[in-house]
């Protein structure tokens, strides 16, 4: 899959969807401080599926989990597994509580819970740290584009991403990046799905359903080749398997930007079925990714190509299977413009939301309180330009996977915001020592395999630094629970607020 | 300050009032369901494997997948989907029946506070 030279094509495609993007952004320019934020109008609850789903899919979705299919095979279900389980939770404990709460971001939601300007900096802080660590894996899955689509190495690469990344929002705007979600849903499902489906029928398979196509290109890798997928724990063991699904579902249900989809949905109702729609959306791709690490497999095997355990040969599996498997150009252009929105949609919010939180909850509040509106604004794009400069920089070092980086983020918002949340709306006698000394806590966890896993090999096993919310959430609750009772209780007006307002306990 | 907790303390665990103990239960259901699925579906492929081996794994099959890359990967989304489905048609039902005791209750008030 190595290219020297422009992809002439794909590159017109990658453009053209981009050009679509910046006059969509022109069309809604808005220079309200508040725009910076979150943004996005809602027309129906397909609609506000549609719209948590393009939220979702990010480089991580639509390259990663395919890579991970192609080097570690059935250990890979545990994303798809992870990704999906998580709004389960996100619908049955949160989703409808959070819209009661009438709050717009996770630090609006911690400092009015917890009484706390402390506790709701801190949430801004793991937030931004969170930005961070996602954007580095969207970076990532951008400039393995970019090198492709240019001919160019991984390095300049970064730093064209970067560039066009801040050139973009710069230019359209989040207005222009949050009008686009349905619309790019669209264009992501299209670009996934209709060249997995050209792929199998030239191979023969039952290609109306690619989803289940598939398999026989599994049984065909078995039989002519010798290769299988039938001993799914040989290689990883069961602990580990659910270590990284269930920190994968803690963290869907504790990272900002996807909670922040239901502070601003019309209704409650609304709120809930969007999560039902958005799941069923998500799955589409979920169901699918497998198929293309199978089938570039079976391709390499077909072309006697080795296999590479390289980890940006496998982000890259989604492009070798189709140009391995002959299809047209326009193709593998459409799925280079697929992969690209994904990656710079969730880029550019994320960078707009970190952004967006240290204006609103760490500049004005502790840096300069009499901060004006044009002042938060000055300061949120001054931010945005820092933050893309350090992801940037994070990202010229190959961390791993796309997969993998994005799994430390859900990982570090599995151990602190999710336990935050859940007490939270599910316990009054939660306070702020207690959410405070807990996310503390929770930070050091999602860190401790890379600050003593070389001197404790037992640290990076039991708590593997992309798997770390399966024992790390558990623990973090259970000492916010301990802090929480050794300290004095929340004042009586937040209990009657949790028990009148979200829980509807009118009958006290 | 424990006589105080006691009385007004609320948690999953501990629900209050009618709707919150009906929401409660609901979700326990529901998370019973998510839970059992994952971890139930990890321990038969687990088991497969340990004792079968690829003899097992690789000739079943459905809709030509390998059993546990269908139960996995296509069958468990599926499934969550179902529980979120289920659980919403729940709460919108039980929401319906909620305004509909507290709009009775209104007209009930008003009643007595005009025959009075």
């Amino acid at each position: 899959m190595d290219a020297s030279t422009v992809q002439l094509l794909p590159l017109v495609i990658v453009a053209g969807m981009f050009a679509l993007l910046i006059m969509s952004g022109l069309r809604t320019r808005s220079r309200q401080a508040s725009d910076y934020g979150f943004s996005g109008g809602y027309s129906g609850r397909i609609g506000i599926g549609a719209a948590i789903a393009s939220n979702w899919m990010s480089a991580a979705s639509f390259m990663g989990l395919a890579g991970m299919f192609y080097l570690k095979g059935y250990y890979a279900m545990a994303f798809v597994v992870g990704w999906t389980g998580g709004y389960v939770l996100l619908l049955v404990l949160m989703a409808s509580q959070i819209r009661r709460f009438g709050k717009y971001t996770a630090p609006d939601f911690v400092g009015f819970r917890y009484e706390s300007a402390a506790a709701r900096t801190l949430v801004a802080c793991i937030s931004i740290m969170i930005t961070v660590i996602y954007s580095v894996a969207q970076f990532r899955g951008m400039a393995l584009l970019i090198s492709w689509l240019f001919g160019i190495a991984y390095i300049p690469a970064v730093v064209l991403a970067a560039s066009l990344v801040v050139s973009l929002v710069v230019v359209s705007g989040t207005m222009g990046v949050a009008r686009n979600q349905k619309l790019q849903y669209f264009v992501l499902i299209v670009a996934f799905i209709l060249p997995l489906m050209l792929l199998t029928r030239k191979l023969g398979y039952f290609w109306l359903l690619p989803q289940f196509g598939y398999g026989a290109a599994i049984t065909d890798l078995q039989t002519q080749f010798g290769f299988g997928w039938s001993e799914p724990f040989s290689s990883v063991s069961l602990f580990h398997w659910l270590a990284l699904c269930f920190t994968l579902m803690f963290g869907t249900a504790g990272l900002p930007h996807v909670l922040s989809r239901f502070y601003m949905v019309p209704g409650i109702r609304d709120a809930r079925w969007g999560v039902v729609w958005g799941l069923f959306f998500i799955a589409l791709i979920y169901w699918s990714a497998p198929a293309y690490g199978v089938l570039g497999r079976l391709f390499e095997a077909r072309g006697g190509i080795p296999f590479s355990a390289d980890p940006a040969h496998a982000d890259m599996v989604i492009l070798s299977a189709v140009s391995y498997g002959g299809l047209p150009l326009w193709v593998i252009g459409l799925l280079v413009a697929g992969g690209m929105s994904a990656a710079f949609s969730t880029v550019a919010n994320l960078l707009l939301n970190g952004s967006a939180s240290f204006s609103y909850d760490i500049y004005s509040r502790l840096i300069r309180p009499t901060a004006s509106e044009n002042d938060k604004v000055y300061a949120t794009k001054a931010f945005f330009l820092i933050l893309a400069a350090l992801v940037m920089l994070l990202t010229l070092k190959p961390w791993g996977m796309i997969a993998e980086i994005a799994a430390l983020a859900f990982a570090l918002a599995g151990n602190t915001i999710f336990p935050a949340f859940l007490l939270g709306i599910w316990w009054d006698r939660a306070n702020a020592p207690g959410v405070i000394t807990g996310m503390i806590c929770g930070v050091l966890i999602t860190f401790l395999p890379f600050l003593v896993g070389d001197a404790l090999p037992m640290v990076s096993q039991l708590l593997p630094a992309t798997s770390s919310a399966f024992i790390g959430a558990p623990v973090v609750v259970a000492i916010m629970i301990v802090v929480s009772l050794l300290t004095a209780a929340p004042s009586e007006n937040i209990r009657r607020f949790l028990a009148r307002d979200v829980h509807d306990c009118t009958e006290e | 300050m424990a006589d105080h907790d006691r009385k007004s303390g609320l948690s999953i665990f501990k629900p209050r009032g009618t709707s919150m103990c009906n929401e409660v239960r609901v979700i326990k259901l529901v998370l019973a369901g998510w839970l059992i699925s994952i971890l139930g579906f990890q321990a038969v492929v687990y088991l497969l494997e340990l004792n079968y081996s690829e003899l097992l794994l690789s000739d079943l099959t459905f809709f030509n997948l390998p059993i546990h890359f269908w139960l996995t990967g296509q069958f468990l989304p599926l499934w969550f989907i179902i529980l979120c489905a289920v659980f919403n048609f729940w709460m919108d039902r039980h929401s319906l029946q909620s305004l509909d005791g507290s709009l009775r209750f209104t007209v009930h008030s008003a009643d007595r506070e005009g025959e009075q």
